[in-house]
C-alpha cells in the first residue's frame, strides 16, 4: 500500500531532531546553526527571504556557515541575492543550484561564481513566475524567513516590509515544510498577525536588527533639466493624451521627475483626478508633493521605504496599511496589479535595440530583473476594459475583434553615463547568455510588448507603426547622435513624423526653455520633508542637515 | 532661476547686481585659460572659473568676483587667483562701496600646486590690505560644494560673510579630515553630521555668519543692509582673539554641534536643523558664542 503522507511524516522526523534545540518555537540565537542542520536535509530545496529590501540576513550567514560535508547540494529557491552571504552558500559547496529573480549588487560575484562552475542556474524568472513556481514545482522544503516581531505562539508581524513573506510562508506551510523565521524581537503580543503562527515551525531573534536597503529613495536635487523636459513630454504626450490612470513607475530619476512634475506642470494642464490617480508602487519618497497635492488616490506597495513609515501611518486614505497603522505591503499582489490592472508602465533602461528589445544586463554581471518584466509586458488574457486600454489597443488595430493593449513606455537619454549609446544595434544580453549559459538572453521587456519610447529627442509611438521597417525607423528617429540615430532614413523619419507617429518636443507644444528646475515641486530631500509636514525622515545619507 | 545654490556663477551676479549693471573684467571671450591644465591634458575653462567685474548695486558701485563650483568645485589656480587678487587691488585705487566675494571652492586647485597655494596667500594679502584701506570685502557662500581650504581662510579675513544653511564653510574638507584622522574623527559619509558642524546654521549659531535662505533675493537683501566697513585695529584683533580663545575653551572637547547647541542653552536643539530659516533665527535668538 503507498504511503500518501511522505512529507508530513519526514517533516514529523526533522522536528523531532529540531525540537531538543528550542524552547516551543522559540530557538536561541546561539542555536540557530545546529538547528539548520537538523532540519534542513541535503539536496533540499531552501528558500531564504531575500526580498527588494529587507534580508532575513542572520538566517542567511548561518546557513552559509553550515558544514558542507553535513548538508550539500541544496537548491536555493529566492527572489532576490541582494548579500554576500546568500553567494557565499555556493562557495562552501552547501549548496549547488539556483532560481532567482534579481542579483542587483551581487551580479558580477555570481557571474563569477558561474563560470567557475560553482553553481548551476535554473533561470532566472520574474517574480510572479518565481512565486508561481513555489506553488508548482519548485516548493520548498525549508523556508527562512524575516519578521519585525514574533509572539512565543510563532506569531509574525512584518511591519511595513511584508514584501515576499506571505507567498514563501504560503507555500511551504501548506506542503508539510518546515519556516523558520528570523525576528527583530520576541513580544508577548504583536501588533498585527500577518502571518498565523500556527503556520510557522520555529523562531529566533536576530542579534541585530534586520538589514533593510532604500532602493527607492532618489534626491530630487540630482535631478538634470533634460529629465524635466523628458517627464514634461510625457505627461503631455502620454498621460494626458491616453488619460492614464492607473499605473506604476520604474525607479530611478526619469520617473522621479514625472512624480515632481505631477502637482506643477500636470496642475498647470488641469491634469489633476485625470491621470496618475491609483498607483501599484512603492512608497516613493518623490511621490510625497503629488499626495499632498491631491493627485494620488490609493498606492499599493511592493515593500515599503526607510524613513516613510509615519507619513504612510498618517495618510491611510492613500496607503493600504493595517489597524495597526503601519503599511502592509505586499509583493506578490502588487505585482499581479502591476501586471493586470494597470495600464501603464513607465521605466528605463540601459540598452535598447532596433525591435525595441531593452536590457539592462551588461557584460560580466548576471543581475537577473527586478519587477519590470511583469509590469512591462501586455498583460494578453486581460479583458475588462478602460478607455486607456482600449485608446492603445485601436492604436494597435489587430484584427476585428476588440481588444486593449497595455501602455509600455521605455524612457531613457539617447546616450547614458560616459556616453555610451543608449541604441545599440545589438544588445549585450545575447553575448552575456552566451558566456554564462543561460537560455535566453536576459531581455527585461520585450520589443513587442513596448508601445512608447521616450528620449529628450521625442516620443516614438510603436502602436501606430504598420511594419517592422517603420518600427525600426521610428526607434532610430528619436536614438537623437547615437549611431543607431544618425543611420535613420531622414525621409521615413520626417514621413512618421507627419503622421504622428514621431512626436518632437515641439509637435507636443512642450518649449525646451522651459524646462528648468523650478517646476520641481521639490527640489531637495529637506523639501520633501517640509512637503511632509515633517512626516517623512530620510536615511542620514540623503541628508543635508 | 530663484535658487542661489543651483544658479551658475554668472546667473548669482545677474541675480544680484541692478539689471544690466554688470561689466565684466577679462571675460570668457579673452580666453585667459590655466597654463597648468593644458600641460596636464585637462579640460580648461574660458574665464577658468571666476568671473570679475564691476557693477551696481542699488545704484552703488561695487567690484564682484563669483567662483564657478561647476568647473573643478570652484579651486584655485593661478589664473583664477590672479583674477581675484586684480579686483581686490583694482578696489585699492578705485575705492568701490564694497568688494563682494560670491565664493564657492574646495580651496587650492591641487593641480597646479604651489602656483594655487601662492594664488591663494595673495587673495589673502590683498583682502587685508583693501580692509585696511576702508573698503569693506563681502562673502556671499551660498553653493552647494561650500568654502573649504584657503578659501575657508580667506572667508574668516573678510568683513562679513552672508551664508545660506545649505552651505558650508571649513578649513578641511570632511572626506580630508576622515582620510587623514579616521572615520572616528568624522564620518564624511553622514551627511546630518558634516552639515551640522560645517553648514550655515552652526555657522550662524558661533557669530560667523549672517543666515539666508537660499535665493538670490534673500542674499541681495541681506547685502544691502550689511556694506559697512567693520573696523580693523589692534583693538578689535584682540577682542577676537580673545572670543575665539573663550570658545575653544568652552567646547574644544565636543564631538558634535548639538553638543554645542544645548551647552548654549539652545531649547531642544535637535529640531534646529529641520527649521526654515525664519523660525530658526527665532529659536536661536540670544543664544551666543
Amino acid at each position: 500500500m503507498r504511503e500518501w503522507n511522505r512529507l508530513g511524516l519526514n517533516k514529523a522526523e526533522r522536528m523531532e531532531r529540531g525540537a531538543a534545540l528550542a524552547q516551543g518555537k522559540v530557538v536561541p540565537p546561539a542555536r540557530i546553526g545546529e538547528l539548520l542542520a537538523q532540519v534542513i536535509e541535503s539536496g533540499d530545496r531552501v528558500c531564504i527571504e531575500g526580498n527588494n529590501q529587507k534580508q532575513a540576513d542572520f538566517l542567511a550567514s548561518a546557513l552559509a556557515g553550515l558544514d558542507p560535508a553535513v548538508v550539500n547540494d541544496l537548491h536555493i529557491v529566492q527572489s532576490v541575492l541582494a548579500l554576500p552571504s546568500h553567494l557565499d552558500v555556493f562557495e562552501t559547496g552547501v549548496a549547488s543550484r539556483l532560481d532567482f529573480s534579481f542579483s542587483g549588487q551581487q551580479s558580477a560575484r555570481l557571474a563569477r561564481l558561474l563560470s567557475a562552475g560553482q553553481l548551476r542556474i535554473g533561470a532566472i524568472h520574474t517574480y510572479l513566475e518565481l512565486f508561481g513556481r513555489y506553488f508548482t514545482d519548485l516548493t520548498p522544503r525549508v523556508s527562512l524567513v524575516c519578521a519585525a516581531a514574533a509572539d512565543a505562539q510563532g506569531n509574525l508581524y512584518t511591519g511595513g516590509n511584508t514584501e515576499d513573506t506571505p507567498v514563501i510562508v504560503e507555500a511551504t506551510a501548506f506542503r508539510r515544510g518546515i519556516v523558520i523565521a528570523q525576528v527583530n524581537e520576541i513580544v508577548d503580543h504583536v501588533p498585527r498577525v500577518d502571518i498565523p503562527g500556527d503556520w510557522v515551525d520555529f523562531v529566533v531573534q536576530s542579534p541585530r536588527p534586520h538589514y533593510i536597503e532604500p532602493l527607492f529613495t532618489r534626491d530630487p536635487a540630482q535631478i538634470s533639466e533634460i529629465q524635466v523636459l523628458m517627464a514634461m513630454m510625457a505627461i503631455k504626450g502620454i498621460y494626458a493624451e491616453y488619460g492614464v490612470k492607473r499605473l506604476n513607475h520604474g525607479i530611478g530619476f526619469d520617473t522621479a521627475a514625472i512624480e515632481l512634475l505631477l502637482p506643477t506642470y500636470a496642475e498647470s494642464l488641469g491634469l489633476r483626478g485625470k491621470i496618475a490617480t491609483h498607483w501599484a508602487l512603492n512608497p516613493h519618497p518623490a511621490l510625497i508633493p503629488a499626495i499632498e497635492a491631491g493627485f494620488v488616490e490609493s498606492v499599493h506597495s511592493f515593500g515599503s521605504e526607510l524613513g516613510m513609515e509615519e507619513y504612510i501611518r498618517a495618510r491611510p486614505d492613500v496607503f493600504f496599511t493595517g489597524p495597526d497603522g503601519s503599511m502592509r505591503s505586499n509583493r506578490a499582489l502588487s505585482q499581479t496589479a502591476g501586471l493586470y490592472a494597470c495600464d501603464m508602465f513607465i521605466g528605463s533602461t540601459l540598452q535598447i535595440d532596433l525591435q525595441g528589445n531593452s536590457s539592462t544586463a551588461t557584460l560580466g554581471r548576471v543581475s537577473g530583473f527586478g519587477g519590470a518584466p511583469n509590469m512591462g509586458s501586455d498583460a494578453r488574457g486581460r479583458r475588462h476594459g478602460t478607455e486607456t486600454w482600449l485608446r492603445a489597443g485601436r492604436e494597435a488595430g489587430t484584427g476585428t475583434m476588440p481588444r486593449g493593449r497595455k501602455l509600455v513606455v521605455q524612457m531613457v537619454e539617447t546616450f547614458r553615463e560616459h556616453m555610451a549609446p543608449a541604441f545599440v544595434e545589438k544588445l549585450d544580453a545575447w553575448e552575456l547568455a552566451e558566456t554564462a549559459g543561460l537560455d535566453l538572453p536576459p531581455v527585461m521587456i520585450y520589443g513587442d510588448d513596448v508601445t512608447h519610447i521616450l528620449t529628450e529627442e521625442g516620443i516614438a509611438n510603436l502602436l501606430l507603426c504598420q511594419n517592422e521597417q517603420e518600427r525600426e525607423q521610428a526607434i532610430r528617429g528619436v536614438a537623437g547622435y547615437t549611431p543607431v540615430g544618425l543611420a535613420r532614413d531622414k525621409a521615413m523619419v520626417e514621413n512618421l513624423r507627419d503622421r504622428g507617429v514621431i512626436r518632437r518636443p515641439a509637435d507636443l507644444g512642450v518649449d525646451p526653455r522651459d524646462a528648468t528646475r523650478d517646476l520641481l515641486a521639490a527640489r531637495s530631500m529637506k523639501d520633501l520633508v517640509h512637503a511632509s509636514g515633517g512626516l517623512y525622515d530620510p536615511p542620514a545619507r540623503f541628508r543635508s542637515w | 532661476m530663484s535658487s542661489w545654490s543651483e544658479a551658475t556663477a554668472r546667473q548669482r551676479i545677474a541675480g544680484l547686481l541692478d539689471a544690466g549693471s554688470f561689466i565684466e573684467f577679462l571675460p570668457p571671450e579673452r580666453r585667459a585659460v590655466s597654463p597648468h591644465l593644458r600641460e596636464l591634458g585637462q579640460p580648461a575653462a574660458f574665464d577658468d572659473g571666476v568671473a570679475v567685474g564691476r557693477g551696481t548695486l542699488d545704484g552703488q558701485t561695487v567690484l564682484i568676483a563669483a567662483q564657478e563650483g561647476a568647473f573643478m568645485g570652484g579651486a584655485v589656480g593661478e589664473v583664477h587667483g590672479a583674477k581675484i587678487t586684480g579686483l581686490l587691488e583694482r578696489a585699492r585705487t578705485e575705492r568701490p562701496a564694497a568688494v563682494l566675494l560670491l565664493l564657492e571652492s574646495g580651496g587650492v586647485r591641487l593641480h597646479e600646486a604651489n602656483a594655487g597655494l601662492i594664488a591663494v596667500s595673495e587673495i589673502m594679502r590683498a583682502v587685508l590690505a583693501l580692509r585696511a584701506a576702508g573698503v569693506p570685502v563681502i562673502v556671499l557662500n551660498g553653493g552647494r560644494y561650500g568654502v573649504f581650504g584657503g578659501m575657508g581662510i580667506t572667508t574668516c579675513l573678510c568683513d562679513t560673510l552672508i551664508m545660506s544653511e545649505e552651505a558650508r564653510l571649513g578649513l578641511s574638507g570632511p572626506e580630508v579630515i576622515e582620510t587623514t584622522m579616521g572615520v572616528e574623527e568624522f564620518d564624511a559619509a553622514d551627511r546630518a553630521l558634516v552639515w551640522r558642524v560645517t553648514g550655515g546654521k552652526n555657522r550662524t549659531i558661533l557669530g560667523e555668519a549672517t543666515l539666508v535662505a537660499d535665493s538670490i533675493d534673500a542674499f541681495r537683501a541681506a547685502l544691502v543692509a550689511a556694506m559697512q566697513p567693520k573696523p580693523l585695529t589692534l583693538e578689535t584683533l584682540e577682542a577676537e582673539h580673545a572670543t575665539l580663545g573663550n570658545r575653544l575653551d568652552r567646547f574644544g572637547d565636543m564631538e558634535d554641534a548639538v553638543d554645542i547647541w544645548a551647552a548654549m542653552g539652545i531649547d531642544n536643539p535637535q529640531r534646529l536643523p529641520l527649521l526654515d530659516t525664519d523660525a530658526f533665527l527665532q529659536a536661536v535668538k540670544g543664544a551666543g558664542a
